[in-house]
C-alpha cells in the first residue's frame, strides 16, 4: 500500500483526525525576515491565476485536505469525508472540523465553503470555473456537514486537494470584494498585516489557529521579494534575512558547506517533458521506433548532474509519491547505438533535420540549457535540431492546439505540465496525451492521437475511487512509456532553500510547493 | 514666450498620442494575452468569454478608441494579472523610479562636471586621462554587472550598505551608481569638448590677459556656457533613466515602474504596459520642455521672449 493511500485511509475514510490539536501552545515570540525569488499577485484563492499566487494566500487561507511534509495527503479542514453514490452519481460527504476560527473570530461553518464554492464555479470571478463543471449541487446538512453532488465523476476533484478553500462567507459580504482583496481574512496560521507590491508582505501569527501542533512559533513574519539572485544570496549572507528560497543551483553546494546554514532540497510540482509532433502526416516522429529512439538518445541523468547540478528528480511517467507511481518502470537507458539502429529500422539511416522548440525564459531554473542539451544529444545520433528558442509569453501560446492564427508545432518542443503535490497525472495527460479534440477541452497541447489510450484516460476523468484511479494510472503509465505516447518524460526541478542556525523550520509541500510557513520559528 | 511654450507643448501632446497608438499596436501584436491568463486546461468556452469581456475580441481600432477616450480621465483599465487599476499599479511605483533617476542623474553630472572641466583645463595632463578612463570605465560595464559588484563589495565584503530594498537614503546609493555610472562618460565629453571651445573664445582669453582669477574664469565665464550643451542632453538622460531603471530594479529588488511594466510585458498584461509607458512618454515630454524652457535661465541670449 502507498503512503498515499494509507494516508487517504487513516485520515479521510476512517475519519481520523489527523492531527492532534488540544495541547496548549507556547506563545509564538519575535520576528523573521525570509525572502522569496517569485511574488504572488492575487491574495484570493478563487481569483488566483498561476501557482505563484499560493507562496502568499497559502499562508492566510486553508483547504479541507492537504499533504504533510510526508507527502501523505490528510485531513486539514475536513475532519472527515467519504466518497459516496447515490442514483449512480458520485458524491462527496464531508464534515468539517469544530472551533476552527477566521481571523476576525468568526466560526468556520459549512456555508463559508458553500459560498466558496459559488466563488471558484463563476467564470467572472475565477479562472479555475471549469474545474466545478461536473459538481451538481453543494448541499448543507448542517453547520459542520454538507454534500458535494456530480453530476458525472471528476477525479480532478479528488486530485486536487476537494478543490475549495474557507472563505469568510460574512466577512467577504460586509466589506466586498475590492476590500476583501486588500486585506484577506482565512483560517490559515498567519494574519495578513501589510503589503507592499514588489517589495514584502508582513503577517503576524495567528494566536487562535486551531490547529495547536503545527504552527508557526515566531509571531511576526515579513517576506521580502528580490528576484534577482545574487541579490537573494546577498541579503541572507548579509543577514538582512534569515531564510531564503530558490538557492542558485550553481551555489547549493556552497550554501551546504556554509557553516551556521542549514540547507534542504524539495522536489517541486512541474513535470517536464519532450514533445514530439506525432500527427503531422509526414513526421517522423509517427513511428514508433523514432520516438524511442529520442528516448535513448538522450543521458537526462547526465544533464540533471551537468547543467542542474543535481537540481533536478528524474521521473518515468509519475513522479514518486504521486498517484499512480509504479516503482517498477524504468527509464530507457542512455544508449546512443540503439537510437541509430531504431532510426535505421524507422527508414532514417541518416537521420532527419527537424525543428526543436525551446524555451528561453528562465521559468525554472536552467531550462533553456536543459533544451540545448537534448537537443544536442539527438543531434549525436542524427536527429539534427535546428533550434527555435521562444520566450515564455509566444512558447505559452505556440503549442496551444487552439491558438489562433497559423503555423503548428512540427518537430520537439520542450514543455512542462505540473503533475501537483504529492501528484496526480490526470488532468496534465488529458491535456498532452489524449487526442486533441476542438472545445472540448481534450489534448490542448497534444501532439499525439492513440484511440486505446484516448479510452482510458476518458475512463480516469470519470473516476474518483482512489484503488481503481491508481490501478488505471499505473496501467497508462506503461502504456505511455511503451509508445513514448505524449512526449518523453524527463524531470521534476528541485528547489532548495536555506537558513540560518537560528531558524527552525519544516517544509509542508502545499500550498506555496514548500514555502509553506506552516511550522517556523525561532530556536528558544 | 508663451507662443514657444503652447508650440512645445502641442508638439508634447501630438508625442505622448503618438507614442500612446505605437505601445497600444505593438503590445497586441505580441500576441494573445488570454493563453498566459488563463490555465491550460481552460475550455474554449471560457477562453472566448474572457477575450470578451476584456474587450479583445473587437477590431484593433476600436480597442485604441476605447482606451483613448479612457484614458484621458485616467482609467488606463485593470491589469489582467493584478486585477487593480493599472494606473494605481503603475503610479503608486512612480516616485520609486523618480527617486532612484533623480539621484542616478545628480551622481552621473557631479562626476561628469568636474571629470569635464578638469579634462579639458588640463588638457592632455594625467588628471585628463584619469577622467576619461573612469568615466569610461562606466560605459565600458553593463548597470547589472556594475550592481553586483558593488553589492560584492559594499554589501557582503565591507558591510557598509545594503543589498537591496528601497526606504532609507543609504537603499538609494548602490542602484544610483550602478544606473547612473554609464552616461558619465558621454557627459563627460560633452563637457569637456564645450569647455575647449569656451577657453578658446576671446573672452577669456581677455579675462586671463587682464589678470582675472583662474577659478572665477573656469567656472563663473568659462563653464556657465559650456554647460548649456550638457544642460540640453539631460532631459534625455532622465527619459532614458527612466526607461533603462529595468535592470538595476530587478537587482536591488527596487520596487519601480521599469519593473513592474517589463514583467507586464512578458506577461502581456496590456493595461499596465499602456499605462506606463504612457507615463513615461509624459515624463520625458515634461522633461523636454523643462530643458529647453530653462536655456534661458543659463545663457540670457537665447530668452524665448527675444
Amino acid at each position: 500500500m502507498t503512503n498515499w493511500r494509507a494516508g487517504v485511509l487513516a485520515a479521510g475514510i476512517l475519519g481520523l483526525p489527523a492531527m492532534a490539536y488540544a495541547q496548549a501552545p507556547k506563545p509564538a515570540t519575535g520576528s523573521l525576515t525570509v525572502a522569496y525569488a517569485a511574488e504572488a499577485t492575487m491574495l484570493d484563492p478563487a481569483k488566483y491565476a498561476a501557482g505563484v499566487d499560493q507562496y502568499f494566500f497559502g499562508q492566510i487561507f486553508e483547504q479541507l485536505v492537504r499533504p504533510d511534509p510526508n507527502l501523505k495527503r490528510i485531513n486539514w479542514l475536513a475532519e472527515k469525508w467519504e466518497l459516496k453514490e447515490a442514483d449512480g452519481k458520485p458524491y462527496l460527504d464531508i464534515h468539517i472540523r469544530k472551533g476552527v476560527k477566521f481571523h476576525n473570530g468568526d466560526p468556520l461553518t459549512s456555508a463559508d465553503f458553500e459560498f466558496s464554492y459559488s466563488r471558484l464555479r463563476d467564470n467572472k470571478v475565477s479562472r479555475w470555473s471549469h474545474l466545478q463543471a461536473a459538481v451538481e449541487k453543494f448541499e448543507v446538512i448542517d453547520d459542520h456537514h454538507f454534500l458535494i453532488r456530480f453530476k458525472e465523476g471528476d477525479g480532478s476533484y479528488i486530485a486536487d486537494n476537494l478543490q475549495l478553500w474557507a472563505m469568510p462567507k460574512k466577512y467577504f459580504e460586509k466589506v466586498g470584494d475590492e476590500e476583501f482583496a486588500k486585506n484577506p481574512v482565512g483560517t490559515g496560521p498567519w494574519k495578513f498585516v501589510s503589503r507592499t507590491i514588489k517589495e514584502e508582505i508582513k503577517f503576524e501569527a495567528f494566536d487562535d489557529y486551531w490547529n495547536k501542533e503545527h504552527r508557526p512559533t515566531v509571531k511576526n513574519l515579513t517576506i521580502k521579494v528580490i528576484p534577482e539572485d545574487l541579490t537573494r544570496v546577498a541579503a541572507f549572507k548579509t543577514g538582512a534575512v534569515d531564510w531564503i528560497d530558490a538557492v542558485p543551483p550553481a551555489m547549493v553546494e556552497e550554501f551546504k558547506k556554509m557553516p551556521g546554514v542549514k540547507t534542504q532540497s524539495f522536489v517541486t510540482p512541474n513535470n517536464l517533458y519532450l514533445s514530439m509532433d506525432a500527427i503531422r502526416p509526414n513526421s517522423p516522429f509517427k513511428d514508433v521506433r523514432v520516438r524511442q529512439a529520442v528516448a535513448h538518445a538522450i543521458d537526462v541523468d547526465a544533464i540533471i548532474k551537468s547543467v542542474l547540478r543535481g537540481q533536478g528528480e528524474r521521473y518515468v511517467q509519475v513522479g514518486k509519491g504521486s498517484m499512480g507511481y509504479d516503482p517498477e518502470l524504468k527509464p530507457y537507458p542512455f544508449d546512443p547505438r540503439k537510437a541509430r539502429d531504431l532510426l535505421k529500422q524507422a527508414g532514417f539511416p541518416n537521420g532527419f533535420d527537424t525543428p526543436c522548440y525551446n524555451l528561453t525564459t528562465p521559468r525554472e531554473p536552467n531550462v533553456k540549457e536543459v533544451g540545448e542539451a537534448m537537443f544536442a544529444y539527438l543531434s549525436a545520433v542524427g536527429i539534427r535540431c535546428r533550434v527555435q528558442g521562444m520566450e515564455y509569453a509566444s512558447w505559452v501560446s505556440f503549442a496551444r492546439r487552439d491558438r489562433q492564427g497559423g503555423g503548428e508545432m512540427d518537430g520537439l518542443y520542450s514543455n512542462m505540465w505540473s503533475h501537483g503535490l504529492p501528484g496526480d497525472p490526470g488532468t496534465p495527460w488529458a491535456g498532452h496525451v489524449h487526442t486533441y479534440v476542438p472545445g472540448a477541452g481534450w489534448g490542448i497541447v497534444s501532439f499525439h492521437s492513440d484511440p486505446e489510450l484516448d479510452g482510458m484516460l476518458e475512463e480516469l476523468k470519470r473516476t474518483m475511487d482512489i484503488d481503481k484511479r491508481q490501478a488505471l494510472i499505473m496501467k497508462i503509465a506503461r502504456l505511455k512509456h511503451e509508445r513514448v505516447a505524449g512526449g518523453l518524460p524527463t524531470y521534476r526541478p528541485v528547489v532548495t532553500f536555506a537558513w540560518r542556525d537560528k531558524v527552525e523550520f519544516k517544509g509542508w509541500p502545499q500550498p506555496g510547493y514548500w514555502r509553506q510557513m506552516q511550522e517556523i520559528g525561532l530556536k528558544q | 514666450m508663451s507662443g514657444f511654450l503652447i508650440r512645445r507643448l502641442l508638439q508634447g501632446v501630438l508625442s505622448i498620442v503618438g507614442a500612446s497608438a505605437v505601445i497600444f499596436v505593438i503590445s497586441r501584436l505580441s500576441g494573445d494575452p488570454i493563453l498566459i491568463m488563463l490555465p491550460n486546461d481552460a475550455p474554449a468556452s471560457l477562453i472566448e468569454q474572457t477575450r470578451s469581456s476584456l474587450g479583445l475580441d473587437k477590431p484593433l481600432w476600436m480597442q485604441y478608441f476605447i482606451f483613448a477616450s479612457h484614458a484621458l480621465s485616467g482609467d488606463f483599465g485593470s491589469s489582467y494579472r493584478w486585477q487593480m487599476p493599472a494606473i494605481t499599479l503603475v503610479l503608486d511605483r512612480l516616485p520609486a523610479t523618480i527617486q532612484l533617476a533623480v539621484v542616478a542623474l545628480g551622481f552621473s553630472v557631479l562626476l561628469a562636471v568636474p571629470f569635464g572641466v578638469l579634462s579639458a583645463v588640463h588638457r592632455g595632463s594625467w588628471l585628463d586621462t584619469l577622467g576619461k578612463g573612469f568615466a569610461m570605465l562606466g560605459q565600458a560595464m553593463p548597470g547589472f554587472w556594475v550592481g553586483l559588484l558593488l553589492i560584492l563589495v559594499f554589501s557582503i565584503e565591507l558591510g557598509w550598505l545594503p543589498a537591496f530594498g528601497h526606504g532609507s537614503p543609504a537603499h538609494v546609493i548602490m542602484p544610483a551608481i550602478a544606473l547612473g555610472w554609464y552616461p558619465v562618460a558621454a557627459q563627460t565629453r560633452i563637457i569637456r569638448s564645450a569647455m575647449l571651445d569656451v577657453l578658446d573664445s576671446d573672452y577669456i582669453r581677455m579675462g586671463r590677459a587682464v589678470g582675472a582669477p583662474d577659478r572665477a574664469l573656469i567656472w563663473k565665464y568659462a563653464f556657465r556656457n559650456a554647460a548649456i550643451p550638457l544642460v540640453t542632453m539631460l532631459g534625455v538622460y532622465f527619459a532614458a533613466m527612466l526607461g533603462g531603471a529595468f535592470v538595476v530594479e530587478v537587482i536591488f529588488a527596487w520596487p519601480g515602474v521599469g519593473r513592474t511594466v517589463v514583467e507586464a510585458v512578458f506577461a502581456r498584461d496590456f493595461p499596465v504596459v499602456q499605462a506606463g509607458v504612457l507615463l513615461t512618454s509624459i515624463l520625458f515630454v515634461t522633461s523636454n520642455i523643462l530643458v529647453d524652457l530653462s536655456y534661458g535661465l543659463i545663457d540670457p541670449r537665447i530668452r524665448h521672449d527675444r
